[in-house]
Parts: structure tokens; sequence; C-alpha cells
């Protein structure tokens, strides 16, 4: 036999076979394929369409922009896009905690295999879970005001005051997910060259030094990584904690796009205005991705 | 050195206490699900007087919380198989086999990964509508394999490259078809990874609320999630039946994760790092 590679090897010995051989790959593939376009492409397609054409009395008619000039009056969906502003301002904090604590356990804190797997668990629980344990610990009555009150904090309404419902969310949010982001960083810390770590510490390095002058360097790609999927989870997996923990109150104050979406398909029966609210929040994710790609890029300059 | 040394030290204390933050919750909801209404109201805190299992056989039995539970397992097992045969067919042609727009093909699976289920929920819904899918078992399987399907044909695709072309060669050589090599070399060579995606899929469908609250309407098909989302307003007044409810859901999850927390990471892990 010829030497043969991974790209040739198949087709050349198939040309000469039979048909049912050469069509074997496109079998394999063809139910995620089929799968995909029916499920999900098409879906995309036709969620943009629907974003255009009215809903209720003017079901199905081509009605153009008007779905998104009310969406951007609707004080709730202005709201949520607070919301959205809000996530981003607190993004470096859900990046820092788990960074932070990755960085701990990659230099060996005492008792670090311990810690690495207690705070991922909750990580595997769902939302649903998360938000129903939660609305216990944050009622006025549970475990969390009386600790405030131990230290002489009075009480607070976590859930029921507009000012606070959505940072408490989110913080229920950044407790149940940071073990996701650690696992990221531990897993670009085994990448990280344990010679630098040694150099810098014959050198004397202080931990702080050690953690801004070669730790934080050397893991750009990660760092990046995390602050784009943590934001991404931000935007798309807090359904859960939002629809058990606060159904979108007190005053809708604490409405993101996925909840203004679920509520107008769901108990308003407004589809077409729900997808005008998908495509902007497919629109928000884009541009997140595409700052990914140009963060990518940039850090891959500096290699 | 000193100095890092003692630097980290201290640093058990807060990594302590986060420690016990993370642990906290569960265990108060497990000791609240122990206990009486009137011990409740008596004393949050105080430890449940005995092992009592009175109020997790109410919510499994007179709340339906068994019904969902039969439901989820159902709906997850199907998911999850589904995606494991598919990712793993399409995995082993888009890494293995040259064939015309394969290239496209992954490219599209990746991008696909990019399609949140938000953006597209509306129009499926519409879509499983129409095709009579609504509130049937193979339309919410169906849902779910749509859903994780780009990862795990991403995951499983990464994983058969690193599988040398020599072996498929030395097989096509022996005698066997393509489906041959599929089902005899690369199922089995691919274990790992499939035992892996497969734990990760098995925590997304069965943790999933959105999907299955938008696409099984009625009662009777309610998965263990969904059935957690509608405790809260009925059993406000009762919070030990709440907590017991809140407690079988998760308890399966805790199981996996006792045993098979390293598998669950290194997925995790490989998702980010060939990402």
């Amino acid at each position: 036999m010829p030497p043969t590679s991974r790209d040739r090897a198949v087709p050349r010995r198939v040309a000469g076979g039979r048909r049912a051989e050469m069509l074997a790959p496109f079998v394999l593939v063809a139910p995620a394929v089929l799968i995909l376009v029916l499920l999900r492409l098409y879906p995309l397609l036709l969620g943009v369409n629907f974003s255009f054409t009215g809903d209720g009395d003017r079901d199905g008619a081509m009605v153009g922009f008007d779905n998104y000039v009310d969406l951007l009056q609707d004080p709730l969906f202005q709201g949520a896009l607070r919301n959205v502003g809000l996530l981003v301002l607190l993004l470096p904090v859900a990046v820092a905690i788990p960074g932070l604590l990755a960085t701990f356990i990659y230099l060996r804190v005492p008792g670090h295999r311990f810690y690495r797997s207690v705070y991922f668990f909750p990580a595997v629980l769902s939302p649903v879970i998360v938000g129903a344990i939660f609305n216990l610990l944050l009622s006025f009555d549970g475990p969390v005001n009386s600790i405030l009150g131990a230290v002489g904090i009075g009480p607070v309404d976590w859930l029921g005051d507009p000012d606070v419902a959505m940072f408490a969310v989110v913080g229920v949010h950044v407790w149940a997910t940071f073990g996701m982001a650690l696992v990221v960083f531990l897993a670009g810390f085994a990448t990280l060259d344990s010679a630098l770590l040694d150099a810098a510490r014959v050198d004397g390095a202080s931990l702080t030094q050690v953690i801004w002058h070669v730790i934080i360097p050397s893991l750009s790609r990660t760092i990046q990584f995390v602050f784009v999927t943590t934001m991404i989870g931000m935007l798309t997996s807090m359904f859960g904690l939002l629809y058990v923990m606060t159904s979108g109150g007190p005053e809708g104050s604490t409405y993101l796009p996925e909840y203004y979406i679920w509520i107008q398909q769901g108990q308003m029966n407004r589809p077409a205005l729900a997808s005008a609210a998908s495509t902007v929040l497919f629109v928000i994710m884009l541009v997140v991705g595409l700052l990914q790609l140009k963060l990518l890029r940039r850090a891959g300059r500096e290699d | 050195m000193s100095r890092v040394r003692l630097g980290r030290w201290l640093l058990v204390i807060p990594m302590g206490l986060l420690a016990l933050a993370t642990i906290y919750p569960l265990l108060f909801t497990a000791n609240v699900a122990m206990k009486t209404r009137r011990e409740y109201i008596l004393d949050r805190f105080s430890l449940a007087d005995s092992l009592r299992f009175e109020n997790i056989t109410t919510a499994w039995t007179s709340v339906g919380m068994g019904r969902y539970a039969v439901n989820s397992v159902l709906v997850v097992a199907c998911s999850v198989f589904l995606l494991l045969l598919f990712g793993s067919m399409a995995g082993f042609a888009l890494s293995q086999l040259r064939f015309r727009g394969s290239n496209a093909l992954f490219i599209g699976c990746l991008a696909a990964l990019f399609i949140p289920f938000q953006v597209i929920m509306v129009p499926l819904a519409r879509v499983m509508a129409d095709s009579g899918l609504v509130d049937t078992y193979p339309g919410l399987i169906l849902a779910y394999v749509a859903q994780f399907l780009p990862f795990t044909v991403f995951l499983m695709t990464s994983y058969y490259k690193t599988i040398p072309a020599e072996i498929v060669d030395a097989a096509r050589i022996d005698g066997n078809t393509v489906y041959g090599v599929y089902r005899r070399i690369m199922l089995p060579l691919g274990a790992p990874a499939l035992l892996s995606v497969g734990i990760l899929n098995t925590l997304f469908c069965w943790n999933d609320v959105l999907i299955s609250l938008l696409l099984m309407p009625s009662a009777d098909h309610r998965t263990l999630m969904v059935g957690v989302t509608s405790l809260r307003g009925q059993y406000s007044e009762d919070i030990p039946t709440f907590a017991s409810g809140v407690l079988i859901a998760a308890i399966p999850v805790l199981a996996v994760y006792l045993f098979l927390q390293r598998q669950i990471a290194d997925g995790v892990a490989a998702g980010s790092t060939k990402g």
C-alpha cells in the first residue's frame, strides 16, 4: 500500500467501489444536518420574517418596522435593555471571582482539591432548583436576613424591592455559575508554563505581583473566553431564575430580553413582537461574538 | 517566599467561608424538607428532630413529582441516545472522511452553536404546532436534540480528529464498509468522549425548564423542572413540602455529580480549550 493520508485514503479506494460506499459520508451526516436545518436554521429565518409582520388583527400582514418601534417604546423592554447594561457593568466582577479562586487553587492553597469540587457543584444544578432554594434563603424572615441581623444590618427585601431585586438575581446567578468559569480557568492554568512561576518565586515576587505580571498576561486568551461565555450565559441562561424568583417583578425591574420574549409569546400572545425582541437579542449576541473575534485576533498578534 | 506562604494560609479563611456558602443552601433545604410545618414555623434554623421522609413521600405521590420524574427520565434518555448516535455519526464523517462540503458543514455546526434558544423559540413553537408535535414526547425530544446537537457534533469531531487515519485505513483493508468502521471501530474508540458528552447532555436536558415549558403545556406531560416551578404557587404555605419537591429534583443531579465530577469538569474544560 502507498502511504496514505487521512484526506485521501478513503475516497481513492472508494472511487472504484460501490456507489453506497461513496454515499456513506452523506448518510452519516444526514440526520444531524436535517435536524439542524429544520429546527434551527429555518426557525431563525422564519423568526426574522415574523418580526416584520403584525400581531392579532394584522396577523400575517407585513408591517415594516412597526414591531421594532413598539418594542423601543415599551417601558418593559427599555427596562430589559437597561438590565443588559447593568450585566455588562457587573461582568468584571463575575469574571474576577472565579479567576481569583482558580489562581488560589492553582497555587495550591491548603485544601485546594476540596474547594475545587465544592465550588463547582452548584453549576450542575438547574437554575429552577437554585431559584427555588434562594426563594427560601432570601425570604424576609429567611437565613440571609438573619445573618445580616446578627451583624446589625436591618432586613433587606431582596426580591420585593425594585432597586435590589435585579442585584439579588444576578448575585444568585453568579453563585450558581462561578464554578463553571472556575473549571475553564483551571483548564487554562494547565497550559501555563510553571517555570515562569518558579522564576517569579525565586525572584521573591509577592502573590499580587505573580498574579499581575505572570498569570494575567499568560492567560489572556482564557480570560477573554470566560468574559464572552459569562456574558452569553447572563443573557441566555437566567430565564429559570427570573421565572422562579421574581417573574419579572417587582414593578418590572427584573426583566431581561429573554424573559420579555417569553412573556410576549406566551402571556400576551404577541409572537411578532416577541420575534422582534428575539432579533434584537440575536444582534446583541452577534456583537458579543464579533467582539470576541476581534479581541482574539488582537491577542494573536501579540503572541 | 515566606510572604507567599503566609498569604496562602490566610486565604483558607475566605475560601472556607465561600465553600460553606456554596453548600449551606442545599443543607438548609434538606433540613427544611425533614421538618413538620409547625417545626418550620417555630424555628427555621434548628435541626429537624428526626429523619422524616413524609414530606418527600407527599411530594412524590400527591404533588405528582413522581409522575414528572418518569417524564423527565423518558425524555432525557431518548434525547441523549439520539444526540450520541447522530453526533458520533456526523463527527466520524466530518473528521475522518473527506467529501464535498464537509468543511462547510462543520462551520455550519459551529455557527449553530451561537444561536441561543431564545432567539428561535417563537418560530420553533409555531413549526412544532404546525407539525402536531406540541405536547408530545417526540416533539420535546426533537427540540432537545436540535438544541444540543451542534455542541455534540463539535466535540465528537474534535475527538475523532485525534484518532490516526491509519486505523481507519487498516479496517478498510480488512474489508469493512464505512458503516462497519463506524460501528466496530469508531463507536468503541469514541467511548471516553461519548461518556463526557453524554453526561453533559444529560445535565443540560434534565435541568432545562424553558424548552419544556414552551413545548409541553399540559400538566400530565410536565418534566421535573417544570414541576418545581409549579410548586411555588401551590405550596407557598407548606414550605417543607415545597423543599421536598426541590430536593427530589436536585438529588439525581447531586448523585451524578458525586460519582462523575471528574468527567463533568473535564467535559466543560474540553469544550472551552477546543473552542
